[in-house]
């Protein structure tokens, strides 16, 4: 049985609170809802959104969650909350009072992260609920649609789905359509004074490259349904909203762990309490030998930052950066050293996994940069429309940065392009020195 | 101040995408076993092999990186002694992507199902569950039923050699006991007590149905000049196929390999897959060979038959008649015969063409064994691979 009650979550709540206040911090209103194992493990599925669109993919995972919790193999989290305004969290019933404690604490720093991180300001909070039931009223309406269909439906969506992050990864910048490029371009012509537009081909499309995949090709695709380009925008604006989660995945664990950290330490708690949270917290940041654990790995480097420059320069260091340049900045040698980081690569060869470089005086810049490489999106190799032929031959380019692509997934991806665009596409990127055209 | 509330619990809301996903993976199982039953390893192992059936379409692809030299990825080693050039984790070509986990392999059972792996004997159970004919059941397959004698127990009349002694002598010892009971013979007297007629019990022997489950095939296929090595491994595909399907249906199954050119051996089944020979080509001489093993070995009462013939039409002419004849003689003993031929057919507009080659195309085995066509005598063609799951299901009447 449950050791604790709805009134009891609410007396700690109030005082975790208030310590959240007393540290600087500035989150959403926190919506907590207490379900059991199975609605978590739905809200896991569903990364956490209780209003998402419906694709068999949701239901793939929410089979291996649950299959993997059943044999033991992964525990549940003790956290899952959204951003979202208020945030909505959720507490599993099975789980004890001192859990809920870290978890709460926890969230408090995640909400924090999500109003002040910079990668979070176009996400609007305040209506994200709203808009994916939105969407996901559509998407069934469509599915629904005799003339339509689930199979159609879901055909756009698993096409959309293998380039969901071919997206902009830097917030901030406002997507000008090619009728507002060709104006803007237009002016500059007239205005040039440098000589520097005087070949400038105004007739191109794109007139710059596009790395919105999935918007160019609702722009510029004639052959598209109203639905289907619906569809596509559903799934773009799906991206735009988890794609500053996957930036800041690192900094985002380990600013709740630090925050939970001090709050549960300022809370003093009654012995029982304090050492299960002691278990529960040194089981969330133990290092993964061999792997990076993001919660670990954030939670040192903000303790890093803080035993140098003191608490306030943690708050400012959650406001602007993202994964890459929070490791670039404060990943310094010590750190690297104490982590012992090393860099391995597959030895093709041989058909093994060897280290490259271990942590020191001389290496730990390039570990640093690797590592750079493999956070955020920097696993997720960047595509953009290079050009729209005159036949209606779309262009699109692999931008290389000395990985080559997986090829027989490139190619899969390649036939759900083909989905998409009505009229033939070419992709090209370098494997092994030589190009690559598809 | 944070709010709480007890999750409202809406009825299972993946249910429908978790059911659409499973259906998924059953629909791609199917779709990939003609791919499977294409694939070359697979035929003529035993049933117990293993193999990878590929499910296309239920796992989501993505642009990633590969998994070689320029693609470095990071790990932490806190408190371990590592240095460079150790070997981490075990060879995992596939993982793309992430940090990378050398710690693991990165299988994780149920992370991805898109490929499954079964053995042969699995594979044949799924294939042919999906063939659900009871059409098949029926007439094609019924087993043979053969009449046996059977004893089935003594009764008190029959003839003389079928005397049961020792059951005679208990009823007369049951006799005289009674009597002695009764007091009507007294056993010290030393008067003889005879048998009685009553005694007398007969073994009884009674004919009993009894079905006869084991089964031959008799593969016969055209190995001359003119099968290339693409069409003799449609043809072993399509054998392989058939040889699951009969072992799935019969308890034990015989096999018999011939191979003929203008004349026919029996072979063993690797020689029967690889021996590449060369010459002109005698199909009667493959039946006949078919027809002198059976009245050697196999008695159609005891044993269902099964014949099926791969060629690629090319026949001597004049071998024709012969053919026939033995495709209609065999056809009376076996369960079913099927005359398949590889290879497109012969463009009939061209043909007609020349005079010759109509009367040759009129009396080219395909058409010709179209006048004998019933329910166990089976004409087919295949021309590549796709055919084979989808002619073998025609064969045996399961949806296409």
């Amino acid at each position: 049985m449950a050791d604790w009650s709805m009134d009891e979550l609410q007396d700690w709540d109030d005082k975790i609170c208030e310590l959240g206040k007393e540290l600087g911090l500035d989150w959403y209103p926190i919506s907590y809802e207490i379900c059991d194992y199975k609605a978590m493990i739905g809200a896991m599925a569903y990364t956490g959104m209780p209003t998402h669109y419906r694709h068999w993919s949701y239901g793939k995972s929410f089979d291996r969650i649950q299959t993997e919790y059943d044999l033991g193999m992964q525990g549940l989290p003790y956290e899952m909350i959204i951003n979202s305004n208020p945030s909505i969290a959720y507490l599993m019933t099975e789980n004890p009072m001192s859990t809920h404690l870290l978890t709460m604490a926890h969230c408090v720093g995640h909400s924090d992260f999500f109003k002040n991180n910079r990668m979070f300001m176009e996400t609007n909070a305040g209506t994200v609920i709203d808009r994916f039931k939105a969407a996901g009223k559509r998407i069934q309406k469509y599915m629904e649609d005799p003339n339509i269909g689930i199979d159609k439906v879901e055909k756009i969506i698993d096409a959309c789905h293998t380039i969901k992050y071919q997206v902009p990864r830097t917030p901030g910048l406002k997507r000008r359509d090619h009728k507002k490029l060709k104006e803007y371009y237009k002016n500059l012509m007239m205005n040039d004074t440098t000589g520097w537009y005087n070949d400038f081909n105004i007739e191109k499309i794109p007139l710059e490259p596009d790395y919105n995949l999935l918007a160019f090709i609702r722009e510029h695709n004639r052959f598209l349904e109203e639905w289907e380009k619906d569809v596509l925008h559903i799934i773009e604006d799906n991206s735009k909203y988890f794609v500053p989660q996957a930036r800041t995945k690192i900094m985002n664990e380990g600013w709740a762990v630090l925050i939970h950290e001090k709050i549960i330490k300022m809370l003093d708690l009654p012995t029982d309490y304090h050492l299960a949270f002691i278990r529960l917290h040194n089981q969330v940041i133990r290092p993964h030998l061999g792997r990076v654990n993001p919660y670990h790995l954030g939670y040192k480097i903000f303790r890093h930052i803080e035993d140098k420059h003191g608490f306030q320069a943690c708050l400012d260091a959650r406001l602007s950066h993202s994964d890459e340049t929070f490791i670039k900045t404060y990943l310094d040698e010590e750190l690297c050293n104490e982590l012992n980081l090393f860099s391995f690569a597959y030895q093709r060869r041989e058909g093994v996994h060897r280290i490259t470089d271990v942590s020191g005086e001389d290496t730990w810049r390039t570990i640093r940069d690797d590592l750079i490489k493999n956070v955020g999106l920097g696993s997720v190799p960047t595509v953009y429309v290079e050009k729209l032929e005159k036949d209606g031959t779309l262009i699109l380019k692999h931008e290389h940065d000395g990985r080559d692509l997986e090829l027989s997934e490139a190619n899969r991806v390649f036939e759900h392009i083909n989905v998409l665009w009505s009229g033939g596409v070419k992709f090209t990127t370098i494997i092994e020195d030589e190009i690559w055209e598809f | 101040m944070s709010t709480f509330k007890e999750h409202k619990t809406i009825a299972d809301r993946a249910a429908s995408d978790r059911s659409r996903h499973r259906k998924k993976v059953e629909k791609a199982i199917k779709e990939s076993i003609k791919d499977v039953v294409a694939e070359e390893s697979i035929i003529g192992q035993s049933g117990k092999k293993k193999v990878k059936i590929p499910i296309k379409g239920i796992k989501e692809h993505q642009f990633v990186y590969g998994n070689n030299e320029n693609n470095k990825r990071v790990g932490s080693a806190q408190g371990k002694k590592v240095q460079q050039g150790q070997r981490i984790g075990k060879a995992n070509p596939r993982r793309g992507q992430g940090q990378g986990e050398p710690g693991k392999p990165g299988n994780k059972p149920g992370e991805e199902m898109y490929e499954i792996e079964m053995s042969l004997e699995e594979l044949a159970e799924y294939l042919f569950s999906d063939l659900n004919l009871p059409e098949l059941e029926k007439k094609q397959f019924k087993f043979i039923t053969e009449e046996k004698m059977k004893r089935k127990g003594k009764r008190p009349y029959g003839i003389r050699p079928r005397l049961s002694k020792k059951e005679t002598i208990k009823q007369k010892i049951r006799r005289k006991k009674a009597a002695i009971k009764a007091g009507s013979h007294d056993p010290e007297s030393g008067e003889r007590f005879p048998f009685h007629e009553s005694d007398l019990r007969y073994k009884h022997i009674a004919p009993v149905q009894k079905e006869n489950t084991t089964a031959v095939i008799f593969f016969v296929m055209d190995v001359s000049g003119s099968m290339t090595k693409s069409k003799k491994f449609l043809a072993r595909s399509f054998f392989f196929l058939l040889y699951q399907f009969l072992n799935h249906k019969y308890s034990s199954v015989d096999v018999v390999f011939v191979s003929h050119t203008t004349d026919a051996n029996e072979v063993n089944e690797e020689q029967f897959f690889t021996r590449a020979t060369g010459g002109g080509t005698m199909a009667s001489s493959g039946l006949q060979k078919v027809k002198d093993i059976i009245d050697k070995r196999y008695h159609p009462n005891n044993w269902n038959i099964y014949t099926f013939y791969c060629g690629d039409g090319e026949n001597w002419g004049s071998d024709n008649d012969k053919t026939m004849d033995l495709f209609n003689e065999l056809k009376e003993i076996n369960q079913m015969m099927c005359y398949t031929e590889i290879g497109e057919a012969p463009d009939s507009r061209r043909l007609n063409s020349l005079s010759f080659f109509a009367e040759f195309s009129e009396n080219s085995l395909w058409n010709r064994v179209e006048t004998i066509m019933d329910k166990t005598f089976k004409r087919n063609r295949l021309v590549t691979h796709d055919n084979i799951w989808t002619s073998f299901k025609r064969l045996f009447g399961g949806k296409v």
